[in-house]
């Protein structure tokens, strides 16, 4: 019997989008991680991914989990920071994927609502850190009050002080750092000292690092440029007025020369070289921004402080790792093992060797505080610290065409803060919408 | 030619026998996705979680997208940058070899060569050389003293894109070349004897003999070059990754970003159909163009 | 049109194909063997200039490809850095860190495994094909090799969000297996093509005597008909092999584990960092692994591979 051919495509159509379409609900049995009994005798091999930025942090945790014991082993693939994304997508909708994933925090939100990560509630609970345990990651990886991804790794924005500058220039750290004003007067001052001193710095062509120190700004006044809740968001740019005002501070450091001309084109490729040659007063950054590069003598001069809000309160951006566990991975008890060593307080303790911050409090004990003061500020303030929960994040502060980059150029370079801001709105909505969809 | 309906030599069933794995193969791999392409198109399928049927609009916001636009202008101007100078270096390639002169086969093989690497090769290799003050590219300009040689070209749109065209021009003209020159020694030397004979210069013969009876070749030519460019992406990939920002983005690195880093392959599906009826409007336009005319 | 993906490395190109349909007034089934005296006479000014624009032409296509050969013996820091007296200091460093670098070796291997897989198995089923095609009646004839050709029309890209879900359905994306079958998809409709005409060139006389003989089909492909399809099917095996080779996007989309990425993708890789600090030194050496085997086998089945290309700008 022959088939018209008409009648063989409908029916090769048909099956090819069935089974294309069937292919992506792949059911798997979900794994109960507080099952009793869970975990015990878990041996074999963990295979993990982590990103390469963060590679050598994991390999730390991973080596001193191999000497621990010698029941698991873990092999460790570092992956690319922007092919994460799309490998772990692909690895879950393949169904061959790892049994752990350290991932960008920002990220794991992403996943997490798309309930292709194991619940790792229990082990949260088993914690029992409540708010020590960094909330900010944590909320990144929650979704209807569950867990699905354990903090591992922060990596906080903070202002960074020289505090040589601001005993020169006759300022008080603490003060002139709580509000806009104050901020303005410290970098007025420091600029004043040198030829070749500035007041502040910010990349003024890297979207990603301006996304990580400039948007603590408006966050401590409690609110954030994207409203509504994941699946349901908007921008809240137009007539968002914390930041206005914070765009205007950052203009009005332009304009009046406080922070170096190099700004205009830093692309945070070389981010840290001006604090680090001793050039800068205020320094918004990270501590592994810093750390690396900077000398003993420099870093005990400097000081790190949260990020103010225009008049007064704190705030700074979670950023770090969380760990996770796609749901198919092989060996979940030993995944979850790895998970606990790693969030443990010893190998926590240790972060700041690697120049990362642990992700819980109670590792500050004041030995801890006196061989790394700069780690603690933070640590103190974790409620202070927050990254937006959205789907959208990558594509709207991490790409260099994106509407936040723009903005802050349009704002802060050509002095178009109104319009910059209305731009921004439109772009906002229409990338949430289309995230979203 | 062959036989009519099944013999006894050539019976049916084994012809059927015989082409069923290669039909199979492109019924399978080809047809079938073309068919549930528009099925998906119509969802907002994501690469993980689950879906929903959404009609049309992923197409309505693929035609007000303007990204999705940016990309369709950039690739529209690279095809019309790299269309005429690869039709016309292959010519002249192609003139230069069709004569059976001493050295002609060599040429034509070392002309030919940068298309058989692969612009995938030849784009790792103009990595190398774009890099500013090592790179070949910009040692050359530093020695002619136009520039100080430390141009980052593949960090600015039209530098790169600059860069890029001249790169693919010179690799696919070898192609041009050698389909032309199939053509062009098919043409009886006699016609041109003649034409000769009657004063023509070589320009003028060239003109009314050889593009004339080509006329059919170079369409054709033209045509397949252009749906080439308007599909794009490998040199982009690995030359900027469509940078800075989105500047050298292409179609199909568009469609490539919305499917695999934003994980929304509905709305790239439907991508790809918006690009598959453009190009068929793009090609339905030079086949109206170059038309024959009687 | 899918030409395009049949061709070597022209998938993502801007490059015209073979199978083009119009026909080139006469010319013959020449496989590229150049014709006695173009239109031009060869006067001394002709050929002066014959000479001097060769020599410049060659150049410019020469050089660049024996620079890349220059780097491939530079050392990573040499290659970045500005040309000093090292410029010509050669060495094979670079080949060895290709040896004791797993990615790049192993993208060798895959690439290899991949595009000979598909060389042979595009052969293969196009010969099938194209005998069918060509010496056998069937109803539906017409209509499976209309289907065949106007494969060629449907650029892989505009399926390669839906393809990519099917491959994935049928556990093909993220092996090798799948690659292979795909590759071989995008050159069958040319060497199908390419395969036809050269069965339909052979006079029905010798497989009827072959018939006589006793001769099953198979035997009449392998054995009678052999040495009048071979180079059509060298060809179809060349231009399989050439194509995959370089073949990009589809790697970079259906393989995710980086042990099966094939070269290319293992390029790019280390291009973008992602086995630690990029050696440029490394990645023109891994460059010129993929130049060679291209250059080499061109060169050799010229013949073949122009002879192709007439085929299917004339025969269409």
């Amino acid at each position: 019997m022959e088939l018209t051919r008409r009648q063989l495509l409908a029916l090769l159509g048909a099956g090819g989008a069935t089974a294309a379409l069937g292919g992506c609900a792949t059911p798997t049995t979900a794994v109960d991680v507080g099952a009793p009994g869970f975990g015990e005798g878990a041996r074999g091999t963990v295979e993990m991914w982590c990103r390469s930025d963060t590679v050598n942090g994991v390999q730390t945790v991973v080596d001193a989990f191999h000497a621990a014991q010698d029941r698991v082993r873990v092999r460790l693939t570092p992956i690319q920071n922007g092919q994460y994304v799309t490998k772990v997508a692909t690895a879950i909708r393949g169904g061959r994927v790892p049994d752990v994933i350290d991932i960008d925090d920002i990220y794991s939100t992403m996943f997490a609502f798309r309930d292709v990560f194991t619940d790792l509630t229990p082990l949260v609970e088993d914690l029992a850190l409540g708010d020590a345990l960094s909330p900010g990651h944590l909320a990144l990886a929650t979704k209807d009050g569950r867990h699905y991804g354990v903090p591992f790794l922060g990596d906080f924005s903070v202002l960074f002080c020289n505090t040589e500058l601001f005993d020169r220039a006759g300022l008080d750290v603490d003060e002139h750092t709580a509000s806009f004003d104050g901020i303005l007067e410290a970098a007025r001052a420091i600029s004043a000292l040198d030829g070749d001193t500035y007041g502040w710095s910010y990349p003024g062509n890297s979207s990603g690092a301006l996304g990580f120190t400039v948007q603590p700004h408006v966050w401590a006044t409690g609110t954030d440029l994207i409203a509504g809740d994941v699946g349901d968001q908007r921008g809240n740019v137009a007539g968002n007025d914390a930041l206005r005002r914070t765009l205007d501070l950052e203009r009005t450091l332009w304009q009046e020369q406080l922070v170096p001309p190099g700004c205009f084109a830093d692309d945070a490729s070389r981010w840290s070289a001006d604090y680090v040659a001793g050039r800068l007063g205020m320094f918004p950054a990270g501590y592994g921004i810093v750390a690396p590069n900077a000398s003993p003598e420099l870093l005990e001069r400097s000081r790190v402080v949260l990020l103010p809000g225009p008049d007064g309160g704190r705030a700074f951006f979670d950023g770090g790792d969380n760990l996770c566990m796609p749901q198919g991975g092989k060996n979940p008890e030993a995944a979850a093992e790895l998970i606990r060593f790693a969030v443990a307080l010893e190998q926590q303790t240790r972060m700041p060797d690697g120049f990362y911050s642990p992700v819980r409090s109670d590792v500050v004990t004041p030995e801890f505080e006196a061989e790394h003061p700069l780690v603690v500020p933070t640590l103190r303030s974790l409620d202070a610290g927050y990254a937006p929960t959205t789907l959208a994040y990558n594509l709207i502060y991490n790409q260099q065409d994106g509407p936040w980059l723009r903005m802050f150029r349009r704002a802060v370079f050509d002095g178009e803060v109104d319009t910059a801001m209305d731009e921004a709105q439109t772009t906002y909505d229409r990338i949430l919408r289309q995230a979203q969809a | 030619m062959s036989a009519a309906r099944g013999t006894l030599t050539h019976p049916a069933r084994t012809g059927l026998l015989l082409v069923a794995p290669a039909v199979a193969f492109v019924v399978v791999f080809v047809m079938v996705p073309l068919v549930s392409a528009v099925g998906i198109s119509l969802t907002n399928l994501p690469l993980i979680g689950s879906w929903r049927f959404i009609g049309l609009e992923n197409y309505a916001s693929v035609l007000t997208d303007p990204t999705f636009w940016r990309a369709v202008g950039y690739t529209l101007l690279y095809t019309a940058i790299v269309t005429g100078p690869i039709l016309l270096l292959g010519y002249a390639l192609a003139v230069v070899v069709r004569a059976n002169r001493r050295g002609a086969t060599v040429l034509r093989t070392i002309f030919f060569v940068p298309y058989v690497i692969g612009l995938t090769t030849l784009s790792f290799l103009m990595l190398l050389e774009a890099q500013p003050d090592s790179g070949m590219v910009n040692v050359v300009l530093r020695g002619l003293g136009i520039t100080d040689g430390s141009t980052a070209w593949l960090v600015d749109g039209p530098l790169a894109s600059g860069l890029l065209c001249a790169m693919v021009i010179w690799a696919v003209s070898g192609l041009t070349m050698v389909l032309l020159m199939s053509g062009m020694q098919g043409i009886p030397r006699e016609v041109y004897e003649s034409a000769e004979l009657d004063g023509a210069t070589w320009w003028v013969r060239e003109r009314t003999i050889t593009v004339p009876l080509l006329r059919r070749t170079i369409a054709m030519t033209v045509v397949l070059s252009v749906i080439g460019s308007l599909l794009a992406f490998t040199q982009f990939y690995i030359l900027t990754q469509g940078g800075p920002g989105s500047d050298t983005t292409t179609v199909v690195m568009a469609i490539y970003r919305r499917a695999f880093v934003q994980l929304q392959l509905g709305a790239a599906t439907a991508m790809s159909l918006v690009l598959v009826v453009i190009t068929g409007l793009v090609t339905a336009a030079q086949f109206w163009l170059l038309r024959e005319r009687s | 049109m899918a030409v395009t993906t049949s061709l070597p490395g022209t998938a993502e190109q801007g490059a015209p194909a073979g199978g083009t349909r119009g026909a080139s007034p006469g010319s013959g089934s020449s496989p590229g063997v150049t014709r006695p005296s173009g239109p031009e006479r060869d006067t001394r000014v002709r050929r002066t200039l014959y000479a001097v624009g060769g020599v410049l032409a060659a150049l410019v296509f020469v050089v660049p490809l024996l620079l890349a050969l220059v780097r491939a013996g530079q050392p990573g820091d040499v290659v970045v850095a500005a040309p000093d007296g090292r410029f010509l200091d050669l060495s094979w460093v670079n080949f060895r860190l290709i040896l004791d670098q797993p990615e790049i070796w192993r993208g060798i291997v895959n690439s290899v495994v991949v595009s000979v897989s598909t060389a042979v198995l595009t052969a293969v089923l196009a010969t099938l094909a194209g005998y069918g095609f060509a010496k056998f009646g069937f109803r539906g004839r017409g209509v499976l090799f209309g289907l065949v050709l106007v494969t060629l029309m449907v650029p892989f890209q505009a399926i390669l969000t839906p393809l990519y879900l099917q491959m994935n359905a049928m556990r093909l994306t993220d092996s090798l297996l799948g690659l292979v079958l795909f590759y071989t998809t995008v050159n069958l409709p040319f060497c199908v093509f390419v395969m036809r005409n050269a069965f339909e060139s052979v006079p029905g006389e010798i497989e009827d005597s072959a018939h006589v003989d006793g001769a099953g089909t198979l035997r009449m492909i392998v054995s009678v008909l052999r040495p009048l399809v071979l180079p059509g099917a060298a060809t179809a095996a060349l231009y399989a092999f050439l194509a995959s080779w370089t073949e990009f996007l589809g790697a970079l989309t259906f393989l995710t584990d980086s042990s099966l990425y094939t070269l290319p993708v293992s390029l790019v890789n280390l291009q973008q960092g992602a086995y630690g600090q990029v050696d440029f030194g490394l990645l023109a050496a891994g460059s010129v692994v993929a130049m060679i085997p291209c250059v080499v086998l061109y060169v050799a089945l010229q013949r073949y591979y122009v002879a192709g290309l007439a085929s299917g700008a004339v025969k269409g």
